[in-house]
C-alpha cells in the first residue's frame, strides 16, 4: 500500500525518501497485471521519490546533449540568470512521466498519453514525489481507460508539474490491448 | 482568469495568423539511428532500469517481443547537431562569450515565424502521445506543425495567442511512434 501523498507531505525529506517505491529491474521484470477492475477512483499510484545532485543534472544533459549553462554551471546560473542554483531539467521531469505510467500498466498495458505544465524551479537537494491519482474510468472497444491527475511535488508541497494522463489496461476477461496502440475512435 | 476576445479588445489572431494554422515543416531525417548505447544512456540518467530496455532474452519473452526503447529519448534526437554544421558551442561563445551554451543554432524542420508583435514566449504546457515503442536500428522522422492557435484575453484586457506546436515522429516503416505537443503564450 503506497503512503498517501497527504501523509509524505507531513514528514521531513530523509522520511519521504525512505517511501520511495521506484521498481528495481526485478520487480519490473516479475510485475504482474493491474487490470481494469482493480482500480477504483482516488487510488494512488506508487510514488517516486528522486533527491537530484549536480551529477544527476550534469548526466542527464549530457545523456540527451542540452547544452544550457543553467543546468550545471552554478556561477553562470546564479550570476547570470539569478537563479537560486543550477535548475533541474524540465526534459527530465517529462521524461519520468511516461516511464511512470508505462511501470503501473506492464506488462500489457499501455502508456497512452500525459498532459502537465511546467511550474516552479527545482534545484539540487529538494527531494522530489512523482505522483498520480485515478479520477475516472470508462470501457471502451473492449479496453479499460483510466484517467489520472498527476504530477511532482518537492517536499515542501510545491507543485512543479501539474497534469493528466489517460492509460489502459486490459479488462480481466479481455483481449489484450492492440500493439502498435490504436485509440478507440469517438 | 481569460476569456475569449471580446469585440471591443483589438485581435491579435489576425488572418495572417489564423493562415499558420496547419503549416508544416519540412520532413526530417534525424541524424543517426536508434542504439544501444544513446539508450544506456538515457534510461541511466532517467534512472529506469528496467530489463525491456536491455535484456534480450527477457524482452523477447514480452508483450513487444523485442528490446524496447522509450519513445520520449527519441524526442531528443531532433536537437542533435550535425556533424556537418559548424560547432555550434564554439560558434555561440565566439558571438557571446556569456552565451548560455545553446546559441542561435539552426534547427532543421523549424517552422516559420507566427506573423505577430507580439514577442514575449511563456511555456503553457506540453503533451506527448504514445502509439509504438521505437525499436533499435530504427530512424527516426520528425515534423513539425503548427496544430492550432488560440486567442485569449488577459487580465489587463490585452489579446494574447495560445500557439500549439506539435511534432509527429515516426520511423523509417513510416510507423507512427509518437506525437509531442508544445503550447506557448506569445504576448
Amino acid at each position: 500500500m503506497t503512503a498517501p501523498l497527504e501523509e509524505l507531505l507531513k514528514m521531513e525529506p530523509k522520511e519521504i525518501q525512505a517511501h520511495n517505491e521506484r521498481p528495481t529491474a526485478d520487480q519490473l521484470r516479475n510485475k504482474t497485471q493491474t487490470y481494469y477492475e482493480d482500480v477504483e477512483v482516488g487510488l494512488e499510484l506508487p510514488k517516486y521519490i528522486y533527491s537530484p545532485t549536480p551529477t544527476h543534472l550534469f548526466r542527464w544533459s549530457a545523456a540527451i546533449e542540452n547544452f544550457h549553462r543553467i543546468h550545471y554551471d552554478l556561477d553562470f546560473g546564479m550570476n547570470h540568470d539569478k537563479n537560486p542554483s543550477i535548475l533541474v531539467h524540465g526534459s527530465w521531469k517529462q521524461s519520468v512521466v511516461p516511464q511512470f505510467l508505462k511501470d503501473w500498466t506492464l506488462p500489457k498495458g499501455w502508456p497512452w498519453k500525459a498532459a502537465f505544465e511546467h511550474r516552479a524551479m527545482l534545484v539540487p537537494g529538494d527531494t522530489l514525489i512523482m505522483w498520480g491519482t485515478v479520477t475516472g474510468k470508462y470501457e471502451k472497444g473492449g479496453m479499460g481507460f483510466i484517467e489520472m491527475d498527476l504530477g511532482m511535488k518537492t517536499q515542501d508541497g510545491v507543485e512543479s508539474m501539474p497534469g493528466s494522463a489517460t492509460v489502459v489496461l486490459p479488462l480481466r476477461d479481455g483481449t489484450d490491448i492492440p500493439y502498435p496502440f490504436v485509440p478507440p475512435k469517438d | 482568469m481569460t476569456q475569449e476576445a471580446q469585440q471591443d479588445t483589438q485581435s491579435v489572431l489576425t488572418p495572417e495568423v489564423q493562415a499558420m494554422i496547419g503549416v508544416q515543416g519540412e520532413l526530417v531525417e534525424s541524424w543517426g539511428t536508434v542504439d544501444v548505447e544513446y539508450l544506456r544512456r538515457f534510461t541511466q540518467a532517467v534512472m529506469d532500469p528496467d530489463p525491456r530496455y536491455w535484456d534480450e532474452e527477457f524482452a523477447k519473452t514480452t508483450h513487444y517481443g523485442e528490446i524496447i526503447v522509450p519513445p520520449i529519448m527519441i524526442s531528443y534526437m531532433t536537437g542533435r547537431i550535425r556533424p556537418d554544421q559548424e560547432d555550434a558551442i564554439t560558434k555561440a561563445f565566439e558571438e557571446n562569450p556569456m552565451s548560455d551554451g545553446i546559441g542561435n543554432v539552426e534547427r532543421p524542420g523549424a517552422l516559420p515565424e507566427i506573423p505577430t508583435h507580439l514577442v514575449r514566449t511563456l511555456n503553457a504546457g506540453n503533451e506527448i502521445e504514445i502509439f509504438q515503442y521505437p525499436s533499435i536500428g530504427d530512424v527516426i522522422f520528425f515534423q513539425n506543425r503548427y496544430r492550432d492557435i488560440r486567442e485569449r484575453v488577459g487580465r489587463d484586457g490585452k489579446a494574447f495567442l495560445i500557439i500549439t506546436r506539435e511534432i509527429t515522429y515516426s520511423n523509417q516503416k513510416k510507423d507512427l511512434l509518437c506525437i509531442t505537443r508544445q503550447s506557448s503564450i506569445r504576448r
